[in-house]
């Protein structure tokens, strides 16, 4: 993975706090900067990394380190606390029957995710089929169908329908016997009003337990407003960030977690079925600020 | 120093700008500008303002609004050409070859600058150089179909090269102006097909390379844009997705690290959702919110 030279100014930073066991004012402020800057090279909102920082400035500065804690531990132990309050667990997923539902900006890997997840769910021992509900997009039932070959999962599709509720109510009738129904859409954006109340009716011909968000790594500021509309739209209960085998950081995601109040509750890190991984805050968190592993640095403490 | 008609000059310190070029940083990032490229921009526009003077009816926030105005405005203009023109001068058959991460638009990108180069009275041939993803000749086919066009796949897994060639070759054959090469969608981090397309660069020798990213990327699309155009040396990218509500700020980081122009917006996923790409519309709406 290229980790570039994001954070190695902030590690910088901490490194000259080395051994000393007070932070002054100034010290606070110079690396509440450099956090700052980590954070909106890693796409977080801008709005969002200024009330983040404020929090750390002021716990920094207002709160006694610990007897024996140098005054840089102290300080990353309040940046990851204040961290993971905001990222939170990985989102709640029983191993038990459900259905979930996929939303998402166009391209940003709804279909890919959809196969990931049943092949994940089916090492899991439970029995997935995926239901492509996409009309849209030339070729995203082969696409699906191809994928889910790859996964060795039941797949649910119909290239001759046009009415992507229509395929929906049948999938679940037709893939009655999974447990989990996951449910691929076609991809839209916040601005696509038709769209938005189209999938508000694939929702609720559905009615799925859990609707995931699934958001490009490299998504930008938009991340706010898009997550705002889908939530409003169809209630986002958990966010899934794809394309993480690149250089971008995901903050988008966290964003979009904020927005919601929801969590993250998968990571892509490839283009093949295997390539997913259940999020975890600590490995997403370190990567966000570019250092190494905050949460044993925390425990410590 | 020139005279002035005003009473007085104020010169411009130091201090005096740090709140504008702040408040113009900030609104910079908003619109997923790099943060670097938005600094090195800022820095050059304060080294210029300081020790100059201003008339009293001008703020200094005005004037750094008006240089960043400028500023933004040079990056963006950057190796801007008649991308028209230039295609009906070369030789025929012309080859175009896509590039860019994943999902970012190129398949339908190819699709649209078919329909836009038929308009244009120039015919093509798509041909499918991504023989890696699931589905992606049905995709490409389909696009095909809608628009009668003729296209040129192998099997999965076969060398996009070679379907990229025989391309070349019917379009040789058939009188056809553009050649429009599709590529596998892939990241920069990914050395294999990174390496892979290196190699279709240097095989297919093309006349033209598009690098195509989407309008709601955020800080990596200067990471990539970078990658890419040292893979596959660049001459123009396509910015899609400009209908996603985003500021597409990522045209300027772009532009600014490749140097190379922004040629056209997607602006939806119909056949004529593509324009042309305009530089000073673009910089009007990053800094409407200022105004
Ligand atoms: N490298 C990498 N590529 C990914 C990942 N997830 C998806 N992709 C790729 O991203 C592209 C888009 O993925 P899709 O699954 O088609 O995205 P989608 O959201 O279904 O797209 P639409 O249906 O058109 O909205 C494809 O090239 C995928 O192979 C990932 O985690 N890593
Ligand atoms: N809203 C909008 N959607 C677009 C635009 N351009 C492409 N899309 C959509 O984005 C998704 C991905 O487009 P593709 O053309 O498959 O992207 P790609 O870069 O070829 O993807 P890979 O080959 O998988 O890397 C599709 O759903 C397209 O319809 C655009 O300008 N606006
Ligand atoms: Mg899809
Ligand atoms: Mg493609």
């Amino acid at each position: 993975m290229v980790l570039d030279d994001l954070g190695s100014s902030l590690r910088g930073s901490l490194n000259k706090l080395q051994g000393k066991s007070r932070l002054s004012k100034e010290d606070v402020e110079e690396i509440v900067k450099e956090i700052q800057r980590s954070l909106l090279q890693a796409d977080v909102e801008v709005a969002l990394v200024m009330d983040l920082s404020k929090s750390i400035k002021k716990r920094a500065l207002e709160e006694e380190p610990p007897g024996g804690t140098t005054a840089r531990d102290h300080i990353l132990k309040i940046v990851y606390e204040e961290m993971v309050e905001l990222v939170g667990d990985s989102t709640e997923i029983p191993l038990e029957p459900q259905t979930i539902m996929l939303a998402g900006l166009q391209g940003s890997g709804k279909t890919t995710t959809a196969a990931k997840m049943a092949w994940w769910f089916s090492k899991k021992g439970l029995r997935p089929a995926v239901i492509q509900t996409d009309t849209f997009r030339p070729g995203a039932y082969d696409q699906a169908k191809q994928m889910c070959e790859r996964a060795e999962v039941e797949f649910y599709g119909d290239p001759d329908e046009e009415d992507p509720v229509k395929i929906a109510r049948e999938g679940m009738e037709a893939t009655d016997d999974a447990d989990v129904h996951i449910v691929d859409t076609a991809g839209r954006h916040a601005l696509e009003s038709d769209l938005i109340d189209e999938i508000e009716e694939i929702e609720e011909a559905v009615n799925p337990e859990l609707n995931l968000l699934v958001l490009d790594a490299a998504i930008g500021q938009g991340a706010k407003k898009q997550a705002q509309e889908f939530d409003n739209s169809i209630g986002i209960g958990g966010v899934v960030i794809t394309k993480l085998d690149g250089t971008a950081k995901g903050g988008g995601a966290l964003t979009a977690v904020n927005e919601t109040g929801s969590s993250i509750s998968f990571l892509g890190t490839g283009e093949t079925v295997q390539d997913i991984e259940r999020f975890e805050p600590n490995g997403f968190i370190s990567r966000l600020l570019g250092m190494g592993d905050l949460k044993q640095l925390s425990e410590r403490v | 120093q020139m005279k002035s008609m005003a009473t007085g000059r104020i010169i411009i310190e130091e201090e005096d700008l740090e709140g504008p070029l702040w408040t113009l940083e900030m609104a910079l990032l908003e619109s997923d500008v790099e943060m670097n490229v938005a600094e090195r921009m800022l820095d050059t526009i304060r080294d210029s303002m300081i020790g100059e003077s201003r008339k009293q009816v001008d703020t200094t926030a005005e004037l750094v609004q008006e240089a960043l105005y400028d500023a933004l405005l040079d990056v963006i203009s950057v190796g801007q050409f008649d991308f028209d023109e230039r295609l009906r001068q070369a030789d025929k058959p012309v080859v175009i070859i896509f590039t860019g991460v994943n999902g970012v638009g190129k398949t339908t990108s190819i699709a649209k600058m078919t329909e836009y180069l038929e308009k244009q009275g120039l015919s093509s041939v798509m041909a499918n150089g991504d023989t890696y993803r699931a589905g992606a000749n049905e995709q490409i086919r389909k696009h095909a179909e809608n628009l009668d066009r003729k296209l040129i796949a192998h099997e999965q897994g076969g060398d996009p090269a070679a379907v990229i060639y025989d391309a070349v070759e019917y379009a040789e054959a058939h009188d056809i102006d553009v050649v429009l090469g599709d590529t596998a969608g892939r990241l920069h981090t990914s050395n294999d097909l990174m390496a892979q397309l290196e190699k279709i660069n240097r095989v297919v020798e093309p006349d033209m390379t598009l690098f195509v990213d989407e309008a709601v990327a955020g800080q990596d699309a200067v990471q990539r844009a970078k990658k890419f155009d040292e893979a596959a040396e660049i001459d123009g990218a396509i910015l899609t997705k400009a209908d996603a509500d985003s500021q597409g700020g990522a045209a300027i980081s772009i532009a600014y690290v490749t140097g190379k122009p922004i040629l056209f917006l997607g602006t939806g996923q119909g056949y004529d959702d593509m324009e042309r790409f305009d530089p000073e519309e673009l910089v009007s709406s990053l800094l409407a919110d200022e105004e």
